[in-house]
Parts: structure tokens; sequence; C-alpha cells
């Protein structure tokens, strides 16, 4: 495989796509959480979800990280995907390396998961315990648990909600240029309009189980307004028409 | 309602705050004394406690009949190390206390396992178990006796049986305990159900698992005592019982005073244990 220099916002390859989804339905009992929904991530491209709660985008991050089983349509992904959740959720009774090589197989694991840890910043810290680590530093490690795993797919499922906001920023760069090295494709769940937006190649905004607003970043590397964002996600506000 | 639960958790969190500081102030902070000398205090008491029980036997207060002075205590205890079979009879009863912990700690470890991971484990097993459990275990003596004799099998019987439970219901509790989001990762990162319940469900259970440790090690040690008062041929317990015979206070008093000792002991390796394998657990291991 040619190795790609990608360079965002996001141009199509014609590598195969890190996931499609086709025709999902989910329902609890009588509630429909996710009805007839159809998602295609490439590989490479960072797609920001967004929804107010409730409105399945959860839903559809579990059943994409086979965590719920689907009940109609199809999921078609070429491996496990990664994914961070919004704790960390480290083995508080592993070392930070033996977390991120937690389920990796590889023969040259001690490598690569020295390689994983270096790449957050944290390479010095292998043997280090994880009560020993700031929220970021241990989001850090969860960033780390899930690339090494070389994911064409890499869910992330508000991982910065709980972050203050320096850290969250510091984390939000630390992100694009690890993707733009490893090139996942990336399903990034989040409340955080101003994240999607900085993040994002492409904007979905879920309503009522479906996909009710996408906005792809285009060439030039103009970007939604905010103000249009928050009117899709049903924010009406007389400031924000100003931006 | 939502006022009654914050005047309900009001005072909680006050406690909680409470625990966090060192040397709650009501209490006044021992700054006067120090760390050391309240160190130094606490064992202060028990020696001078030691001091008045010698002093008074010496002086003829206590019949030696009713309590050997401590220092006559230390001479038997010599004496029969040396030339009697105290060393023997301390070896019989560690290695039936080992012997019933092993085999009841195995059986609680291994029910408690099934029970923690099969729902229909635990619906076939667990109330029978909860059963047998509400039996003080020492009301089962005299059946015991009638089954097993008053030889080895019978004392050893009775240490497992009291291992067991303490060992099984901790097991249950720890893996149900464990953090389902921690299992869901597991998952996530393609763990196999063998190495799901070794990387996560067992470590996770292992604080609890490690309580039912020391809880077992208090009830073999107080069925050992049990099973040896009646019937024993060998063993601290005969000793003790043997020497009744003789009115030898001295004997008695040597023989409590070892259960304790090993009852002190035991403590002390479950808590090491805890230490060395719960070092990444803020309450009990050391901070690294």
């Amino acid at each position: 495989m040619t190795p790609h220099v990608s360079v965002p916002p996001f141009s199509p390859t014609i590598e195969p796509p890190a996931v499609v989804v086709s025709n999902l339905s989910r329902a609890y009992g009588d509630r429909v959480i996710i009805r007839n929904l159809s998602l295609r991530i490439e590989r490479g491209e960072f797609v920001a979800l967004l929804g107010e709660s409730g409105c399945g985008k959860t839903t559809l991050l579990r059943a994409l990280a086979g965590l719920d089983p689907i009940q109609g349509g199809r999921i078609v992904a070429p491996r496990r995907p990664a994914v961070v959740f919004q704790e960390h959720r480290l083995l508080p009774w592993d070392t930070l390396s033996r977390n991120v090589s937690l389920g990796l197989t590889a023969p040259d694991a001690r490598t690569r998961v020295a390689d994983a840890l270096a790449e957050v910043g944290l390479g010095e810290r292998l043997n280090d315990w994880p009560r020993n680590l700031s929220g970021g530093q241990a989001q850090r490690v969860a960033l780390a648990r899930a690339l090494v795993q070389e994911p064409e797919l890499l869910l992330l499922d508000e991982p910065f909600a709980a972050l203050d906001a320096l850290t969250r920023i510091r984390m939000h760069d630390l992100v694009r240029e690890l993707v733009a090295k490893h090139r996942p494709g990336v399903l990034l769940v989040t409340h955080d309009v101003d994240e999607a937006i900085a993040l994002a190649d492409r904007i979905l905004v879920m309503r009522h189980g479906a996909i009710a607003f996408e906005h792809r970043t285009n060439t030039a590397g103009l970007r939604i307004s905010r103000a249009d964002l928050l009117a899709e996600l049903g924010v009406a506000s007389q400031r924000e028409g100003i931006t | 309602m939502s006022n009654f639960e914050q005047t309900a958790l009001a005072p909680e969190f006050e406690r909680a705050g409470f625990t966090d500081t060192s040397s709650p102030s009501y209490r006044g902070s021992g700054a006067a004394i120090g760390k050391r000398g309240l160190l130094l205090l606490s064992w202060l008491a028990p020696v001078v406690l030691v001091v008045i029980w010698e002093l008074a036997a010496r002086a003829g207060w206590i019949s030696p009949q009713v309590l050997p002075a401590p220092s006559k205590v230390l001479n038997t205890a010599i004496k029969l190390a040396t030339t009697g079979t105290l060393l023997d009879d301390l070896r019989v009863s560690l290695l039936r206390a080992a012997t019933g912990f092993v085999l009841g700690g195995s059986i609680g470890f291994a029910l408690g396992i099934l029970v923690g991971f099969s729902v229909v484990a635990e619906a076939a097993i667990d109330r029978s178990v909860q059963m047998i459990r509400a039996i003080p275990f020492l009301a089962l003596l005299p059946l015991v006796i009638v089954w097993l004799g008053v030889g080895e099998a019978e004392k050893i019987f009775l240490v497992a049986l009291g291992v067991t439970f303490p060992i099984y219901i901790n097991t249950t509790l720890g893996i149900r305990q464990v953090d389902p989001k921690l299992i869901e990762l597991g998952r996530v990162q393609g763990l196999g159900p063998f190495q799901l319940i070794r990387r996560i469900v067992l470590p996770g259970a292992l604080p609890s698992i490690l309580t039912g440790v020391r809880y077992a090690l208090a009830t073999a040690w107080l069925a050992l005592v049990v099973a040896e008062t009646i019937g024993a041929e060998s063993g601290i317990g005969f000793l003790a019982m043997d020497a009744r015979e003789f009115l030898r206070t001295d004997v008695i008093v040597l023989s409590i005073a070892i259960y304790a000792l090993i009852g002190v002991a035991a403590d002390a390796i479950a808590r090491l244990l805890e230490r060395r394998l719960l070092a990444w657990h803020p309450n009990y291991g050391a901070s690294r």
C-alpha cells in the first residue's frame, strides 16, 4: 500500500472504507432508537456526530463497537474498531504499559506499546500506575491503548467531556496529529459544537434516530458557522446570529 | 423528595471530609506528644499491665493456681520447648489449620467463582450455601464427631467448614463488584473469556477475596481451638486440656498465649499479602 500524506481536509482515496453501515435499526422494546440509518466512513476521515441527549448517537457508537447487538441492517467493518470512552477505563491494577498492551497480540507488542505511549507524551512512564495520572494524562493513555491496535475505525465517545478547557484543547491537537499519522476512520460522538467544528472533516447531526443534517467541510477549508450548526441542533440564539 | 435527599446527604459529605484529615480536631491533635509519643503511649499501657500482673503474682496477691506470673509462663514455655513436646504440638496444630484452610479455601473459592460467573450456578447453589451458612458452624461439632469421630479428620473438617463460607461469600461479592465498564472495555479490546477473567475479573475481585482470607484465618483458628479442646491427643489444645487435669495453669496460660500469637501472626501475613498484591490499590498498597 502506498504511503499517504494526508492533508486535511479529507480527500477520498481508493482504500476500502473504515466502516459501512446500511439500514441500521435498533429499538428497546417499543422505543425506536435508530431507524434505518446508513453511514459510510472512509479511512483517514474524521466524522463528528452531534445531537441532543437520547437522539441515538451513543447507541450507534455502541452498535459500531460491537457492544450491542443490532436488530436490522448491516455493519461492515474490516476489523474490530478501537474505542475511547468518556472515562479512561484504565485497569488500576496494571501499569501503563500493561494497560496499553491489553488485548494486543502482535509479536512486537513491547516496542509498539512503548511507541504508542511515547506518541502521547508518556514514554517515560511505562511502569507507572494509572492512579498517579491526571485526568488528561489518563485519557492520553486510553488513546494510546486504542491506537496501538492500529484500528481502521476509531470510535470516540465524548472522550474529552470530563477534561478542563485547556487540557481539552491540547487533547484536540494531539488527536488531530495522531489521526493524521495513523489514518483510522474516526467517529467522534460529542456534545461540543466547537469541538466538532475544530476536528471534523464531516459533521453529522442526529435527530430521532436518523441523520438529519450533514455538512462536509469543503476543500477551501471553510467550516460551517457555529450558529448554523446550533440552529440544526435546535438551539436558536439571537447572539449567535451575528457571527 | 429532593429536599429530603439533600439533608440526608449533607452529613455524609461532612463525615467523608472528616476521615480524610488524619487528626479529627475534636479529639485534639496530640501535637503536644507527637506521633512517636502516641505510639509509645499505646505500647506503654499493655506493658504496665503485664508488670502489674507480674508484681501481683510475686507478692502473692494472686494465687499461682488462678493465674501464674508471666515470668513463670515464659519459663514453662522454654522448658516445654526444649525438653517437652511443645514444638511438636505446635507443628501438629499448624498442620491441621493449614490443611483445613487449603481444603475449605479451595472449595469456597471454586464455588465462589462458579456462582460469580454463572447465573445458573447462582440459582442452583447460592441459596443452599446461604442456608448452611446460617448454622453457626461450631454447632455442627456434635454431628461431625458422630460422623468422623474425634480424630484428625474431624478437626480438619471443622476448620475447612469455617473457612469455606467467608471465602465463598467474598469471592462472589468481589466478582459482582467488578466495574462492568472495565469488562466492557475488555470486550472492546478483544479479550476472550479466559483473558477477561485473568486480566480484569480476578484482579478486580482480589481486594474482596483477600478480605475473605483474613476472615477465614480468624474462623480457622477458632475452629481449631474448639476442635482441639475435644478429644485431641496432640496439639496446643491438647496441651491445655492435659494441663487442666494437673491444674498446671502456667501451661494453660501458655497455650492461650500461643493461640493469640499465632492469630496475630496469621493476620500479619494476610496484611502483608494485601500490601503486596494490592500495591495498586489506594486503600491498601504502600504509597509508591
